[in-house]
């Protein structure tokens, strides 16, 4: 499969996207004197998955941030589908179809595994007020419709049994598996991962990267995944964004990128795997 | 009463002995059952109190150190629209001071909270203490409006039309107390039943990580809105309560200390739940209310009330070493209720998750 994967990309000769799902065009951030992301501009081809590497300190997760709306840019745009996003507070963006995960996975205090997932539905009735007294019956439907496809998903990730337990109480790599699960009930276009395999022992690694491909495949899910692991983003991404110091270095396919000497300088340090 | 888990039956034991414990003390004639009503009634008080603090702290996290004020805008708002005494000189009907007391108070709450709940989370705790000292000045200098120090006589029963009269021990304070065990009902079964919902749910996100609830498409500066106006509604309807009660007003009744005693409750009963609010509620009256009787007990060149205050100080040093989430810490998963498929086939429902 990877090899026809690769075969596509090969036979296009320019790295051009032909229908964005996001697009980022100028993004510039500072904090103090400090240029965390330099005249950024990406698209992220719709249905791929698109990984997005660089050094520690790159400025992956700042870009993150300012997408997802985070961060407020000092300049440039940011675009989901067909409309700009920029400076819309998150929970907006969300609503046009782009979520986010963190890097470092995000503990819920007080509540189950199940429950954790539960807040993941998005325009769920029961989460204003009116409805909760004027349409009980629409907050009891939409609640047990997301309980099963909670349910599902879980069993979906192999984590069904954890279900009624702490949500603090899960181990690391569980946890990036709620999260994962959590981001996909919410029905994203697209789903920004930050690390999601750091921590993660390689089994677990290798099961995350084979759910990611499966959701790409089966429902269309556009991902765009920020990743150390450099076997793991080289053997998923159908193309690979660099980033050094705020900017962008190249952008390629995983074979392209790992052959080029700039990014071996920059991040692989030569020795790269 | 099947739902319950074994720390809730513990606590219903305990509160049942404290019942025969006070029946019994009336029927020696230790205690009067006026003053014993007296007493339950106060303590349905604080109960309303703890409920609205927990709203905002328990549920979401937001702090206010504003109880204390906002229970005063209820009460005033009350005083001075129904009182014949009152500078107003509206002697208003009191379903108006009522209207009058929430109006005045989601005002105010919203005043407060638009301009910090976008902001960090400190910022709205410097605001609340800035809005405590407002209203307490207010309420003080403010002669033309309040009559300062002086304080509003006057306020009007408003439990006269209770069909009460065959009963044996009916009283001002028995009605008072029947009111205010109504009033805490009602409450309890709103606040309970927005808070085992989906909004409840984001509430608790945001309690424990606001960003996640934000990157679930959560509009978190809403749902806390929410959150701060209803629990200070809640705060302003005991203050309606204490005025009808109380049947006069004055800068006194604003004592800031009283916030920090809520705060003690919310804390003690188990901050995030319910019925924990109202354990923790009953809690500290039984303890403000109880060392009263300890004027007889101490010495008398011993006073009571720092007396009071060791105690309260020595209840946190208990409640933070045995049992640091409080009395009965929330325990259920926020799901709306008959639509779990496992709770309904489950059995052991009613252990502790501990
Ligand atoms: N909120 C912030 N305030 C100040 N500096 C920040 C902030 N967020 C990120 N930075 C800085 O921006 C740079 C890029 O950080 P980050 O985006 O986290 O890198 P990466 O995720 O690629 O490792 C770093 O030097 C970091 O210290
Ligand atoms: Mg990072």
């Amino acid at each position: 499969m990877s090899e026809a994967v690769d075969h596509e990309v090969e036979a296009e000769e320019s790295p051009d996207v032909d229908d964005p799902i996001l697009e980022v065009d100028g993004l510039k951030k500072s904090f103090g004197g400090l240029v965390a992301t330099d005249d950024v501009s990406i698209a992220v081809e719709r249905g791929s998955i698109t990984g997005l590497i660089g050094p520690n300190g790159a400025g992956k997760s700042t870009l993150f941030n300012l997408i997802s709306g985070f961060y407020e840019p000092d300049a440039g745009q940011v675009l989901v589908g067909d409309s700009d996003v920029t400076g819309l507070p998150p929970h907006e963006i969300v609503q046009r179809g782009l979520v986010r995960t963190f890097q470092t996975p995000k503990k819920l205090e007080g509540m189950s595994v199940r429950e954790a997932m539960l807040v993941g539905p998005q325009a769920q009735p029961g989460e204003s007020l009116v409805p909760i007294w004027l349409s009980p019956s629409s907050v009891a439907d939409a609640e047990r419709a997301n309980l099963d496809r909670a349910e599902e998903l879980l069993q979906l990730f192999e984590i069904d049994h954890l279900a009624t337990e702490r949500a603090t109480e899960v181990s690391g790599g569980q946890l990036k598996l709620i999260e994962l699960a959590r981001a996909i009930i919410a029905e994203p276009d697209i789903l920004l991962l930050d690390e999601p395999v750091a921590g993660v022992n390689p089994t677990l690694a290798r099961k995350l990267a084979g759910f990611i491909e499966e959701l790409n495949e089966s429902y269309g899910l556009t991902f765009f995944i920020v990743e150390h692991d450099i076997n793991f983003i080289m053997r998923l991404s159908d193309r690979i964004v660099v980033l050094d110091r705020g900017r962008v270095l190249t952008t390629g396919s995983p074979q392209a990128v790992k052959s080029d000497s700039r990014v071996i300088d920059a991040y692989l340090g030569g020795g790269g795997p | 009463m099947i739902d319950l888990t074994r720390t809730e039956r513990t606590v219903l034991g305990v509160l049942i002995g404290a019942c025969i414990l006070l029946a019994g003390l009336v029927g020696t004639g230790v205690l009067s059952a006026s003053y014993l009503f007296y007493l339950l009634a106060l303590g349905g008080m604080y109960v309303l109190l703890t409920v609205g603090l927990n709203v905002q702290w328990g549920y979401v996290g937001l702090i206010n150190f504003s109880v204390a004020a906002f229970f005063g805008i209820g009460a005033y708002s009350v005083a001075l629209v129904t009182s014949p005494r009152s500078p107003l000189e509206l002697e208003l009907h009191p379903i108006f001071g009522l209207l009058a007391a929430i109006v005045v108070t989601v005002v105010i709450a919203l005043l407060i909270a638009i301009p910090t709940l976008r902001l960090r989370e400190d910022y709205l705790a410097i605001a609340t203490l800035g809005l405590a000292e407002v209203v307490r000045l207010i309420v003080l200098n403010e002669q033309w409006l309040t009559r300062g120090s002086a304080g509003v006589p006057g306020i009007p029963r408003v439990t006269e039309w209770m069909p009460l009269a065959w009963v044996p021990f009916d009283s001002a304070n028995f009605r008072n107390f029947l009111l205010v065990v109504g009033l805490v009902a009602l409450v309890f079964l709103i606040v309970r039943r927005i808070h085992r919902s989906p909004w409840g749910r984001v509430l608790r996100t945001i309690r424990a990580d606001e960003d996640l609830a934000k990157a679930l498409g959560k509009n978190t500066y809403r749902r806390k809105m929410e959150a701060f106006v209803i629990g200070s509604v809640i705060m302003a309807l005991a203050g309606v309560f204490y005025a009808h009660l109380n049947l006069f007003l004055g800068p006194g009744d604003l004592d800031p200390i009283n916030t920090f005693y809520v705060w003690i409750a919310v804390i003690v009963g188990g901050s995030g739940s319910d019925r924990g609010a109202i354990i923790g509620g009953v809690v500290i009256v039984a303890i403000l209310e109880g060392t009263r009787g300890l004027v007889a007990v101490v010495p008398a060149d011993v006073s009571v009330g720092p007396l009071r205050l060791l105690l309260v100080g020595a209840l946190i040093v208990l409640v933070v070493r045995f049992r640091s989430q409080g009395i009965l810490p929330p325990q259920r998963e926020l799901i709306w209720p008959g639509t779990d498929r496992r709770a309904s086939a489950s059995t052991d429902g009613g252990e502790d998750r501990e």
